[in-house]
């Protein structure tokens, strides 16, 4: 009887031992989460370039259509006799210049399809910040051809974009980060927009900033913000918890005016 | 009985579940959420999950693959009139209770750690959710009921119209079962496809209900689990069968346990041989749902998992065969076939390796550029899917003839025309395995799309003639002469242990498949929604979940041999004596 458990309890081991040292004896690949990018208004061509090299290569998952031959034109080879993607960008689309193209065929793949292939590209907006696309831009113009993306490209593309990275916890852990009184700045600081929705920026975990002066006094908003426990909005009740109690403390005393004055003028 | 002492058990888990299932997101008042992620000591919060998940999920594919045979069994008990297959499926059914807690236990662990560690997805998805969460919460307790009586009343309503009552409480149980696993699965599936219109700036509240729940894989899902369960439930049967049967003290158990480990098995390799058909349909969704996804899937990151998916579903063949061949000894007449047996292992090694070789690969970024972004030189002509295709429809046809020739082994056809008859069979098997290839190597001259037309065919081909044959098979079966019974019991003891490898590999492969579909999302709680921002946000690679997974399946096994042998300890199930009779 003993020995019978025993050597079913070997097989049993034996079994999970080879599959455990099979599985660790291949290479061991993770996925690559990609991180947040911020750049300056004069950031250097470089800079752009390695960071959307490390994008196209990791978390952007391009290398996994783009990478493999036949599925995605290839991306660093030449292909099909029309030269690397920073030589043809230029003469894909008639006046599309290769920078415009380049981004167009991030953020809408389908308009220009590339002959040959279908249509399975999806929309890298919805996934990557404007910062992200323009350092791929970036990289895939230095792949035979002249990096023209600035920092001026990303300011202008890059207000409101939301990449779906809501951090609620992480930023209301953050804590203030800024002594500024113009409302904007401290909000950003405090990282509201990651619960809140402001003119299409944000996340709508919390009720919109949107109009909230018409629907809210002053006296309720202030409240809302030291006490959020003191009643939920109409719709959030489950939340309540989840908006941080702790700005009371954060902010100063004109830090909260401000905010609260800012949030009443939003009619 | 000791089933009295099971209730409080029973109903203790129950109870945890549906307190906690219908913890509505207002419940979570008592507890400060103004966090997204909580801690777990040691092994961190992703593994606490997983191993949580995985373990309530092996217990509840288990409770769920079970009943379905249990059902059939007492079938053929009720219509072929056979007490054995009643017998059977009673066993099957006294498996369940036990398991049954301990599905229920592990859901609220689960629940529990999904509440404390990952507040804020659990909020997001309780409130899209809520209702059908209630529902389940319902639906369990109908289940467990439905379970009692079905067990309990099993010698109670055994005559008559009174079985035929307690054989569609059976109905029901399965009817219950499945849909609790479909509302689940919407839980799951929901957070890998959401509907094109959620965007991360969608309100939860603002999700239609229906469109999140009835998502782009959540069938797909849904089908390849029923049979995944199956499967899953013949395996364990088996392994419990085998181990009965080493620690059997009569000649007359062990004929039992040996016979019901058969059973077990046949399940388990019959349905494992629709398995890919079902894989085939989900993974043709999640590329349809998102190519960029299906990308990664198969040849991103994850491209690996496939090698050892094959490597895995080769060991499952050939033990499955191998304890075919060596059951063939206790078959009077079986001798003429084994020198066959030789060639369908050979067979069988190349179709693994076939499958085994890779795709597209990537070993490491220098690898792509240092390749310019085309195949492997070597991979090329093996690993695409045309090969792959072909070498499992050719290893599934093996199998079945594997079968087909134990089904045979002593059995003498009495029916003129049984010659002719096996070599129509023959000749039916030499033209499916024709077509099988010819589209596999005119699948190397056509572009992808034509491609994936011809695997359908190759799949057609052999679904037909699998039921063409067999149903030849049952017809010069017909009145045959037998050239001995089968000596059930007489089984060397050494196939015993290919049922344990079978039911640890399927465990295990259920785990690695599991880790696959879920890592697929990887940073994102809910695809492209809900951002994962926690440090375990990365899926992470092969050697570590392996070692996950080898710890949920030892807990699994752990567990169900402590509850079987909790429940054998004040019960002497009452042997159905097969000994004397034969039979298949
Ligand atoms: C799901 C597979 C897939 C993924 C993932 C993918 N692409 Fe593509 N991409 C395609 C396909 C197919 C085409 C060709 C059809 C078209 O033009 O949309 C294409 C076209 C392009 C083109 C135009 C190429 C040319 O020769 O004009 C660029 C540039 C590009 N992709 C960049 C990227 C980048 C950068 C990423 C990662 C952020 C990416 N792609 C991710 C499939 C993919
Ligand atoms: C972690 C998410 C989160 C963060 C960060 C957050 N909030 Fe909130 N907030 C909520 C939720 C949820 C509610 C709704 C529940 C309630 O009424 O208390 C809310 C409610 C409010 C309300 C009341 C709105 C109404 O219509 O009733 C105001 C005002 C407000 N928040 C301001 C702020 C400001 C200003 C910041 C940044 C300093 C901020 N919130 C940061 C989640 C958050």
């Amino acid at each position: 009887m003993w020995q019978t458990n025993l050597k079913v309890l070997a097989v049993v081991l034996g079994t999970l031992a080879v599959f455990t040292i099979v599985s660790s004896s291949i290479p061991q690949l993770q996925s690559v989460v990609p991180e947040d990018l911020s750049f300056s208004g004069d950031v250097t061509a470089e800079v752009l370039v390695a960071a959307g090299q490390t994008l196209f290569e990791g978390a952007g998952g391009c290398a996994d259509c783009h990478g493999s031959g036949t599925r995605a034109p290839n991306l660093l080879a030449d292909e099909a006799g029309t030269g690397l993607i920073g030589v043809r960008c230029a003469s894909r689309v008639a006046g599309q210049d290769c920078k415009a193209y380049l981004y167009a065929s991030l953020v809408d793949p389908n308009a220009y399809l590339v002959e040959g292939y279908v249509p399975i590209m999806a929309d890298m907006s919805r996934t990557l910040s404007s910062e992200q696309l323009w350092a791929l831009v970036a990289y895939l113009q230095s792949l035979g051809g002249e990096v023209t993306v600035t920092g001026a490209d990303i300011e202008s593309e890059g207000s409101g974009e939301s990449t779906g990275a809501a951090v609620p916890a992480s930023a209301a852990a953050a804590g203030p980060t800024s002594t500024s009184t113009d409302p904007v700045e401290i909000m950003t600081a405090n990282a509201c927009l990651a619960c809140h929705i402001m003119d299409g920026a944000g996340a709508p975990i919390g009720p919109s900033f949107d109009g909230i002066g018409g629907r809210l006094s002053a006296d309720y908003i202030r409240e809302s913000i030291l006490d959020p426990r003191a009643g939920a909005s109409e719709g959030f009740g489950a939340l309540i918890q989840l908006m941080p109690a702790t700005f009371g403390e954060q902010l100063s005393a004109a830090q909260l005016e401000a905010i609260v004055q800012f949030l009443t003028d939003r009619r | 009985m000791n089933g009295a002492r099971r209730w409080p058990v029973c109903l203790g888990g129950i109870g945890l579940v549906t307190l906690l299932t219908l913890v509505s997101p207002d419940g979570l008042l008592a507890q400060e959420i103004s966090r997204s992620y909580g801690d777990f000591p040691l092994i961190g919060s992703r593994a606490a999950v997983w191993i949580a998940a995985q373990v309530h999920l092996l217990f509840a594919a288990f409770v769920l693959g079970v009943p379905m045979f249990a059902v059939v069994a007492e079938a053929i008990g009720i219509f072929g009139k056979d007490r054995k297959y009643d017998k059977l499926a009673k066993e099957f059914t006294r498996l369940l209770l036990v398991a049954y807690s301990a599905t229920a236990i592990w859901g609220a662990v689960l629940s529990f750690l999904l509440v404390t560690l990952y507040p804020r997805l659990w909020v997001y998805l309780t409130q899209i959710f809520a209702p059908s969460m209630w529902v389940y919460a319902g639906l369990f307790f109908l289940e467990s009921f439905t379970l009692y009586l079905y067990y309990y009343g099993w010698d109670r309503w055994a005559e008559g119209r009174a079985k035929m009552m307690h054989w569609g409480l059976g109905i029901m149980l399965n009817v219950f079962g499945t849909i609790v696993m479909f509302i689940a699965n919407s839980w799951l599936t929901f957070m890998m496809s959401p509907p094109a219109d959620v965007t991360p700036d969608t309100s939860p509240d603002m999700v239609q209900f229906w469109s999140a729940f009835a998502n782009a894989t959540w069938m797909p899902i849904n089908i390849h689990r029923m049979i995944a369960n199956v499967v899953f439930g013949g395996a364990i049967v088996g392994a419990y069968a085998a181990y009965r049967f080493l620690t059997a003290e009569t000649d007359e158990e062990r004929a039992h346990y040996d016979w019901m480990g058969y059973v077990g098995n046949l399940i388990a390799i019959g349905a494992l041989i629709v398995l890919p058909f079902a894989g085939y349909y989900l993974g043709r969704e999640i590329y349809e749902f998102s190519p960029g996804m299906g990308q990664t899937l198969m040849g991103g990151f994850m491209s690996w998992l496939w090698i050892i998916q094959a490597f895995l579903i080769g060991v499952l063949f050939l033990a499955g065969n191998y304890y075919l061949w060596v059951g063939m000894g206790r078959i009077p007449g079986a001798e003429r076939f084994t020198p066959y047996t030789k060639y369908m292992l050979v067979v069988l090694v190349a179709g693994v390796i076939v499958w085994a070789t890779p795709h597209t690969m990537i070993a490491s970024r220098a690898e792509i550029a240092a390749m310019g972004g085309t195949y492997h030189p070597f991979l090329g002509v093996l690993g695409v899917m045309s090969a792959k295709n072909t070498a499992v429809n050719i290893m599934i046809l093996t199998t079945f003839l594997s079968f087909l020739l134990y089904r045979r082994a002593n059995k003498e056809p009495v029916v003129e025309w049984a010659k002719t008859g096996t070599m129509i069979q023959g000749v039916l098997f030499v033209v499916c395995a024709g077509i099988v290839i010819f589209y596999g190597i005119y699948g190397y001259f056509v572009t992808a799309i034509v491609r994936i037309g011809f695997s359908v065919y190759q799949v057609l081909a052999v679904i037909a003639t699998i039921f063409s044959v067999l149903a030849i098979d049952i017809a010069i079966g017909r009145g045959a002469k037998s050239r001995g019974a089968i000596r059930w019991g007489q089984m060397p003891e050494r196939s015993q242990y290919a049922l344990f490898i079978l039911a640890v590999t399927f465990t295990w492969l259920m785990g690695l498949m599991g880790y696959a579909r879920s890592g697929i999302r990887q940073h994102w709680h809910v695809w492209e929604v809900v951002r994962d921002t926690s440090e375990f946000a990365a899926t992470p690679a092969l050697g570590y979940a392996s070692q996950i997974i080898s710890v949920c399946v030892l807990i699994f096994f752990g567990l169900v041999a402590f509850i079987f042998w909790v429940g054998g300890l004040a019960e002497k199930p009452v042997l159905s004596g097969v000994g004397s009779e034969g039979g298949d």
